[in-house]
């Protein structure tokens, strides 16, 4: 399905990698790295001259901590969105919030997508999206309350329950007016969820992609990772490609990253054997 | 040139021009763009010449030529000159043929059949010869250095055909490649 994300446009086949912008002091991965705004602004031309063609930024670390507010989470991101859309006209922006009163400022602010991490917890973000003819991304998280981890969640079937809360979400989306293109899925990988649960997803992701919604795929270096080889953060990246692999094999379209090249090699790569996608270049005993 | 044929063209058998292998870049632009090119003059009506995998590749061409909407490609790097007034005579009257075949497979370390020091001066006498219009090789030397020259040899019995026109002479991947046309 083509994907139009406000006036960014892409082809049927075309996977895209979205690369993470942290606005935040304590997010798991970078720790800070990019807390100050010009270490953002940094991190957002590197991943840009790397080929990401979106990024996601986000002022609020998933995991619980300190309370951030609605105007101390669009002091980290507003004015941020602004300075980006500005400097680079030709990248998606999509910012990760929950809360349709900091959708609503950055889309104002030239966002094209709200990636909506924590599953509808706020019931307008559809109606802001809509509002600025933006994209949304509708994510599972079984229910859980946004910056919660999971205490003894269990599921019949946890990949039906993602299809059913994200087909729904998706659609609740289109009937609030937005368009159709621009609508996204996501299973959240340990969002609202344990290892198995994230395991399960990993496998059985084409259920998903069968739906006929574009799928996004969030691994990156992610605990479900980190628990299937006993390894800390820091140490998850052929963990997280070999997943990125098995969601590329089953059809996933946007993948939320940390490593844009890597992750674009690997994507890429399996595409390239699913058929999908031609070989680079190719001479080898044709000569 | 013999009176029975009007116009020739010859042109390398490498599988790289076949659409089944295409990539996303294209390893042989410059080639497949002077190939079409002298492809496309000969017209309609064309006998192939080469073997079996040589014949594959011809077919390919014409087929691509004879497409409506066949635009010539033109890389930067090609002689366009060439290639426009060629086009601009397209489908002169009289046998038409389009050989399939080139020099060795031997010309660098990372050639298909390696390096061998002979295959330089090989294909330097077997292109002279073309060029003169009158090929002529040591078979025994062809096979040894794994030049495809059936068609070529049968080139022979075409006649006298003149003077070639080149429109490519190179071996980018270690296999000498030629485009010539001759012909009015």
């Amino acid at each position: 399905m083509t994907l139009r994300l406000r006036t960014h446009e892409f082809a049927d086949e075309a996977t895209l990698m979205m690369a993470i912008v942290n606005r935040t002091p304590d997010s798991f991965y970078d720790k800070g790295a990019t807390w100050a705004e010009d270490k953002a602004f940094e991190r957002v031309a590197l991943v840009a001259g790397q080929g990401a063609e979106i990024v996601d930024i986000g002022g609020i670390k998933a995991a619980p901590g300190v309370e951030i507010d609605a105007a101390e989470e669009k002091s980290r991101v507003v004015d941020f969105v602004a300075r980006v859309r500005e400097a680079f006209p030709q990248l998606v922006i999509s910012v990760d919030t929950w809360r349709a009163e900091v959708g609503d400022a950055v889309c104002a602010a030239g966002a094209d997508v709200l990636n909506d991490a924590w599953g509808g917890a706020d019931p307008e973000l559809v109606d802001v999206a809509a509002a600025h003819g933006a994209g949304i991304i509708c994510t599972h998280t079984g229910g859980a309350t946004p910056r919660t981890r999971p205490y003894r969640v269990e599921y019949d079937d946890v990949v039906r329950s993602a299809i059913d809360d994200t087909v729904a979400y998706a659609e609740r989306a289109l009937a609030a007016g937005v368009p159709r293109e621009g609508i996204v899925i996501d299973p959240a990988h340990d969002f609202g969820k344990n290892t198995f649960h994230s395991l399960e997803l990993t496998r059985r992701l084409g259920e998903m992609v069968e739906t006929g919604w574009p799928v996004l795929v969030s691994l990156s270096n992610k605990d479900f990772v980190g628990e299937s080889l006993d390894l800390p953060v820091g140490e998850r990246l052929v963990g997280t490609l070999a997943a990125t692999s098995v969601a590329a094999l089953a059809g996933a379209r946007i993948y939320r990253v940390h490593e844009v090249v890597e992750t674009r090699l690997t994507v890429d790569m399996v595409n390239v054997i699913a058929g999908r996608l031609l070989p680079k270049r190719a001479i080898r005993g044709l000569q | 040139m013999s009176a029975a044929v009007s116009r020739v063209v010859l042109v390398p058998g490498t599988l790289a021009l076949l659409p089944e292998y295409a990539g996303r870049e294209d390893p042989v632009a410059e080639l497949r763009a002077a190939a079409l090119a002298a492809v496309a003059w000969l017209g309609s009506d064309v006998t192939l010449v080469g073997d079996e995998q040589g014949a594959r590749v011809g077919a390919s061409l014409l087929e691509v030529v004879s497409r409506q909407d066949f635009v010539l490609p033109q890389p930067p790097t090609v002689s366009t000159t060439l290639a426009s007034a060629r086009c601009s005579t397209s489908g002169a009257g009289g046998p038409a043929y389009l050989v399939v075949g080139n020099g060795s497979a031997k010309r660098t370390d990372k050639a298909p059949g390696a390096f061998d020091e002979r295959a330089e001066a090989f294909d330097a006498g077997l292109g002279a010869s073309l060029r003169a219009g009158w090929p002529e090789f040591d078979a025994r030397l062809a096979e040894e250095l794994w030049a495809s020259v059936e068609g070529i040899a049968r080139l022979g019995s075409l006649g006298d055909l003149g003077e070639a026109q080149v429109d490519y002479d190179d071996a980018p991947y270690g296999v000498q490649y030629w485009v010539m046309g001759w012909g009015a």
